[in-house]
């Protein structure tokens, strides 16, 4: 494949990546059956659990927990050279102070750092990593890297019927991760392919997050804003890169996950529009080219902002990679924005996800039962948007604490004067 | 083509698309959503339909009919724009 004109075959893209799924998780299909939701073709829709923040646990945590092995990886020169620390997220705990200072106080990163958030739906994420990325190809601080953290929780502080209603087109998807990325020059993980990019944007009302704690949401009209980005965004890329071949070009594929059924009917859309290629042969090439891009999302969820970088995970732990390998990803934001870009992994970066023990750590989570669950939903514990003092029972649900307590994992402990007070348990 | 004739090439490819639905009576005025047609489904019907028809507009501008009649004015209506 041809790159496109004028750029410089440097390296740039993810060092290491570690994919943090909380401490709790649902059954999926036992909290629709619960909802008497009528789904008869359920498994179509390719989801089984989602994990479930606990009222300790916020976008801080989740950030902190997903970088904490990242760093800890890191000689003291190579910490000495993280000079941004993004976080990317829909789950903001404060209009002005941006996650990334906590983050990097809990990470205890150095103070010569560029702090700062991104907002923009489900896309943040890619948006941060294109921002690292760009960062370390400019070469204005050389041998630089970045840390992109892509933190989101479900809101579920609901505060009346009607905000549940509002809720319920996403509460069996809705779930919590997140996603750190390490962004350098030696792009051990993903090397992005420097200026092979599409984007695809145009302002609709599809889902959103309009109060502090609330989400309203039309699936319908979503799905179709999602459907048009995957189009236009590949055709703006195909655009930009000669000979891209939607079907020959990348080994594997990882999209942004509301859902798998989502991914899977947007791939079939594409297949269609583009090459008019029949059901057998599209759902031949889903099993070999998307499916274990949900080997992680199908575990926890929507992770919204993480969530395309939760399908490369999951990729790079269950696919079979023998030799570099170009891998196209499309990033989705509702609102909305979308990008489809690509980069090469190689078996190297495998060894180096999989030495993550991501999914060792999902099955770890506790299993919430309805009961524990429902009590979480009635939202008494939750720290609401804008409180200023608040101590958290960590015994809310008593069997998710863990008794294996290492001191590595952060939970939020008290605020005091709006400030967020953590401890390493 | 107007738009009764749109209308039976969407419940044709509904029928196409949750072969369960192949004995059941579907009229315009019938929307989707009650027929257990869910949103991925939604989306297919009206590709297939768009395809069938000829027709290229974005999927969001097919959004908002309430059932198969106004999903059917509303393609007769983009396909003669």
């Amino acid at each position: 494949m041809t790159r496109a004109v004028g750029i410089e075959a440097r390296a740039a893209g993810i060092e290491a990546m570690n994919v943090y799924g909380g401490m709790a998780c649902l059954d999926v299909k036992e909290l629709c059956l619960h909802r008497g939701l009528d789904m008869p073709r359920f498994e179509n829709l390719l989801m089984q659990e989602k994990t479930v923040a606990l009222p300790y646990e916020d976008p801080v945590t989740f950030a902190v927990n997903a970088a904490r092995p990242l760093i800890d990886a890191l000689a003291p020169e190579e910490r000495a050279r993280i000079e941004m620390v993004v976080t990317c997220t829909e789950s903001g705990i404060d209009f002005g102070k941006s996650l990334s200072t906590y983050v990097h106080a809990h990470l205890d990163l150095p103070s010569n750092c560029r702090l700062f958030e991104i907002k923009q739906a489900c896309y943040s994420g890619t948006a941060g990593l294109q921002m690292a990325v760009n960062f370390v190809l400019a070469q204005t601080s050389p041998g630089a890297k970045a840390l992109v953290v892509a933190t989101d929780i479900s809101r579920f502080a609901l505060a009346d019927a009607g905000a549940i209603e509002e809720w319920a087109y996403s509460e069996p998807s809705s779930g919590a991760g997140a996603v750190a990325m390490l962004v350098s020059d030696t792009p051990h993980v993903l090397r992005i392919d420097p200026g092979a990019y599409g984007n695809h944007g145009f302002e609709v009302m599809d889902t959103c997050r309009p109060g502090p704690d609330t989400e309203a949401g039309d699936a319908d009209l979503s799905l179709m804003a999602y459907l048009d980005c995957c189009e236009g965004a590949f055709r703006d890329y195909s655009r930009r890169v000669e000979k891209a071949d939607f079907r020959e070009s990348f080994g594997q594929l990882c999209f942004h996950t509301p859902f798998g059924g989502m991914v899977k009917g947007a791939h079939r859309h594409l297949m269609r529009r583009l090459y008019k290629t029949p059901p057998k042969e599209i759902e031949a090439d889903f099993q070999s080219r998307l499916a274990p891009s949900l080997a992680f999302g199908k575990r926890v969820g929507n992770t919204a902002g993480g969530s395309v970088f939760v399908a490369l995970a999951g990729m790079l732990e269950t696919a079979e990679i023998n030799a570099p390998m170009r891998v196209g990803l499309f990033s989705y934001g509702s609102g909305c924005c979308s990008e489809f870009y690509s980069g090469v992994v190689t078996p190297e970066s495998q060894a180096r996800l999989r030495a993550m023990r991501i999914s060792a750590a999902l099955d770890r989570r506790h299993r919430l039962t309805i009961a524990d669950y429902e009590t979480l939903l009635r939202g008494e514990s939750v720290v609401r948007f804008g409180t200023r003092d608040a101590e958290l029972n960590h015994q809310i649900v008593p069997d998710a604490w863990p008794v294996d307590a290492a001191g590595d994992r952060l939970v939020l402990d008290a605020v005091v004067g709006y400030h967020r007070k953590y401890i390493w348990i | 083509m107007d738009s009764d004739r749109i209308a039976e090439i969407i419940i044709a490819e509904i029928r196409s698309t949750v072969p369960e639905l192949e004995a059941q009576p579907i009229t315009r005025a019938d929307s989707m959503a009650d027929l257990g047609v869910d949103s991925i489904e939604r989306s297919e019907v009206i590709l297939a339909t768009l395809e069938a028809i000829g027709l290229k507009v974005p999927m969001v501008q097919l959004h908002g009919p309430r059932n198969i009649g106004e999903l059917a004015d509303l393609l007769h209506a983009k396909s003669k724009a």
